[in-house]
């Protein structure tokens, strides 16, 4: 497989693929999140595209808690926690005649909302000039990437499969899931060449994938 | 470019799902979903599979404030209302209703002839004023001066006379004299030009043939104001 060939569709993406597959897409994906019909946050967020504010009432006390750990995990300071997962709520009332059931189990819908949301704050933050202080405090803020990756090791059928993954790979897939990098910032980030980096992505990924479909 | 090969559509959607295109790569990703079943398939299996990435983060109680600043959001017009108004505001408020009401009242009455286009005064054979009428857009409205008693069986009929014209009935003159009668489109057009109104006694009901039938009682120029 060329990785480096030029794609112009979508420059500074880590692929750059043009090869050609006659493989099928579909195949049976492992499914780490339940996506079962029975889960009962599905009929909240059908009341939900209704308008019933009772019903998103209920959501709220049930996965708020959820949510706000995975804000706090991403922004890394309560009150930008908070600001992130009010935004997500909102989005979650608004959007939820647009959630498809087929495509995502309701809490991936949610996490996903809310990770969005944190990363473009992140993205925003990284934009701005920080001063001399900030940045130091940012470096020391919480726990190291490391110790969280251990803590977060223990999901279940995506963490067997990264287990599987090299230590670089699986650091390049999970700092770039929880910081929204490019690989670029990710090469930096993780003081590799980007070309490394692209290609503990890319290597990372295939392995993950071929884990999941198993 | 063809983002149909499989390892590229994979690829792209394994990238779009960490998070690592930069935002324009993000839009064109987008797009391409909108019109792509199959592609959004694929990235809903790569984001349930990174999702668990979060499932093992500890839970975080929410502070109450989140949720007033969603209800907040989501319902602005409950939480803005202040819960109760000042009195004096109210009483400014009644105070600039009140004087607006006057305020017409006041010009209702020192102009009520307001929209009255034309005016007529008839008069009986003894030059007495007998019958005031003011014309309107669409109706005339009749007040009585000096009428002569009507025996209960008869009724006085208005009509339009057009120079070397025949009379035009307008309507019945209204029971006592006062009232209104409403003009149709094309009797109104007839106040365009200058007329002589004129009012005959007729047989209860008016006219039976279209023409005045009974000696004319009153008569005036229509006059433009």
């Amino acid at each position: 497989m060329n990785g480096t060939h030029a794609q112009p569709g979508l420059p500074s993406a880590c692929h750059r693929l043009h090869v050609q597959s006659h493989r099928p897409v579909a195949r049976a994906w492992r499914s780490p999140i339940s996506t079962s019909d029975a889960d009962p946050l599905r009929p909240l967020l059908a009341q939900c595209a209704l308008g019933n504010r009772q019903a998103f009432e209920t959501l709220y006390r049930t996965v708020s808690p959820r949510l706000h750990g995975v804000a706090l995990r991403f922004m890394g300071r309560p009150d930008l926690a908070e600001e992130v997962l009010q935004e997500a709520f909102v989005r979650i009332w608004y959007n939820a005649s647009r959630y498809e059931a087929h495509l995502a189990a309701p809490m991936t819908w949610m996490v996903n909302i809310t990770r969005n949301l944190a990363i473009d704050q992140l993205r925003k933050r990284r934009e701005q000039p920080l001063a001399d202080g900030q940045q130091d405090a940012l470096l020391d803020d919480g726990p190291s990437t490391f110790e969280q990756l251990d803590s977060e090791r223990e999901a279940r059928a995506l963490n067997r499969c990264l287990d599987t993954l090299d230590g670089m790979q699986r650091q390049s897939i999970t700092v770039a899931y929880f910081q929204g990098l490019s690989c670029s910032e990710l090469a930096d980030h993780l003081a590799a060449p980007l070309g490394s980096v692209k290609s503990w992505i890319r290597r990372g990924m295939e392995r993950l994938r071929r884990c999941l479909e198993s | 470019m063809n983002y149909q090969t499989t390892p590229l559509r994979r690829a792209l959607a394994g990238d779009y799902a960490i998070g690592l295109m930069p935002a324009t790569a993000r839009r064109r990703f987008e797009a391409l979903l909108l019109d792509d079943a199959a592609l959004r398939v694929e990235l809903g299996h790569w984001q349930a599979a990174l999702a668990s990435l979060t499932g093992t983060l500890p839970e975080r109680p929410v502070p109450d404030h989140v949720w007033e600043g969603i209800q907040a959001r989501i319902e602005p017009q409950v939480l803005h209302l202040p819960a109760k108004k000042p009195l004096w505001m109210n009483l400014r408020l009644w105070a600039a209703a009140f004087g607006i009401v006057i305020a017409v009242l006041v010009g209702v009455l020192y102009q009520r002839d307001l929209g009255v286009e034309y005016n007529a005064t008839l008069v009986a054979a003894n030059q007495q004023p007998a019958l005031q009428i003011k014309a309107f857009a669409d109706h005339l409205q009749v007040e009585p001066l000096a009428l002569a008693a009507l025996e209960p069986t008869r009724d006085l009929e208005l009509w339009a006379i057009q120079p070397g014209g025949k009379p035009i009935s307008l309507g019945l003159v209204p029971t006592a004299g006062r009232g209104r009668i409403q003009l149709s489109p094309a009797q109104q057009a007839l106040l365009a030009a200058p007329l002589t109104l004129a009012v005959s006694l007729e047989p209860r009901g008016g006219s039976p043939t279209g023409q005045p039938t009974g000696p004319v009682l009153y008569q005036g120029q229509l006059a433009s104001l």
